[in-house]
């Protein structure tokens, strides 16, 4: 059987130029749509419509108390865990941290599936202060390896506080 | 004097090492680019903390609620206002918002059915420098709809 042979060997060029503009246009939709943010986290906090129902409560381990008082422009006045007061500064928020590692035993503590920690905050206080609270309570972040241990998962607030002289 | 003639034939320019490059760039472009956020709203300056890793698993329904002040270009707060919802481009304080989250009910209802409600997470994207007494009572609001999961937002700390 004969098999013709390629009549010429030379290349066939493929237009570039429309693959190009289209290439273009995707890089300038997506370089334009492009924006930076930082990523975004959650603190996962339970809250159903509460019943009230505190006195049927097992208690079998008690809640843990965490106060936030504030002046009037929310700044933070007072740090307390229970009725220990813990200063206000970030030194307070690691002693809050340290704390609750002492109450749970050791990160991790299966025990801690029942503990809820109940933040009671004053009407003005900042919410980034109530985050830092949540933040102490739920875990520590490691610096060195990068590691989250957890800690305590339960949050609830306590009823809200009346605003300070209307 | 004699000159040179120039040739006028035309030499085409390599494409090929811009194209490398451009191919580069746009599939950097299209990893890096984050749909995602659309809900977000930048007026929101959301306190840091970093213990706030993005979820591992994305909620199937979610209400996300936007609260805080009107800030300028340098996110600095005009003075004396109170904070409110920004909802469907609108500013609504935390006591007007039941007729919005009675809405937003009745829409979701509709398009998931019944006890959606229950199910969906509310993720509160509030400003880091509102009172937590109204972030309370938005909580108190939505609870009132009938909306139990929520989730507070932070950015995650460099």
């Amino acid at each position: 059987m004969k098999l013709a042979k390629p009549s010429s060997l030379s290349k066939v060029e493929i237009p570039m130029a429309p693959m190009i503009d289209i290439v273009f246009q995707l890089l300038i939709f997506f370089m334009l749509n492009l924006k930076i943010v930082a990523p975004e986290g959650n603190f996962n906090i339970n809250l159903p419509v509460s019943a009230p129902s505190n006195a049927q409560q097992d208690v079998s381990l008690p809640d843990i108390k965490v106060g936030l008082r504030s002046d009037r422009d929310g700044n933070l006045t007072q740090l307390t865990l229970g009725g220990n007061n813990l200063g206000n500064d970030n030194a307070a928020f690691n002693r809050l941290n340290a704390e609750i590692l002492k109450i749970i035993g050791r990160p991790m503590n299966p025990l801690t599936k029942d503990i809820e920690v109940e933040i009671d905050a004053d009407f003005e206080c900042q919410y980034k202060y109530i985050v830092k609270a949540i933040s102490r309570c739920t875990g520590r972040f490691d610096p060195q390896t990068q590691q989250i241990s957890r800690y305590v998962e339960k949050i609830k607030f306590a009823p809200p506080h009346q605003p300070k002289g209307g | 004097m004699k000159t040179r003639k120039i040739e006028m034939g035309f030499t085409e320019p390599d494409m090929t090492p811009m194209i490398d490059i451009v191919f580069q760039l746009l599939t950097f472009f299209m990893i890096a680019i984050n749909f995602e956020n659309t809900k977000a709203d930048e007026r929101v300056k959301l306190p840091r903390d970093m213990l706030a890793k993005p979820p591992e698993v994305k909620p199937e329904h979610e209400l996300v609620l936007n609260f805080g002040y009107e800030r300028d270009k340098k996110g600095v707060r005009t003075p004396n206002q109170a904070p409110t919802v920004f909802y469907n481009e609108k500013h609504v304080e935390v006591a007007q918002l039941t007729p919005d989250l009675e809405q937003e009910k009745r829409v979701m209802e509709a398009m998931h059915g019944k006890d959606v409600v229950a199910k969906a997470t509310v993720l509160i994207r509030a400003d880091s420098e509102v009172p937590t007494g109204l972030v309370q009572q938005l909580i108190k609001k939505c609870q009132d709809n009938g909306f139990t999961k929520f989730s507070l937002r932070a950015t995650s700390e460099e």
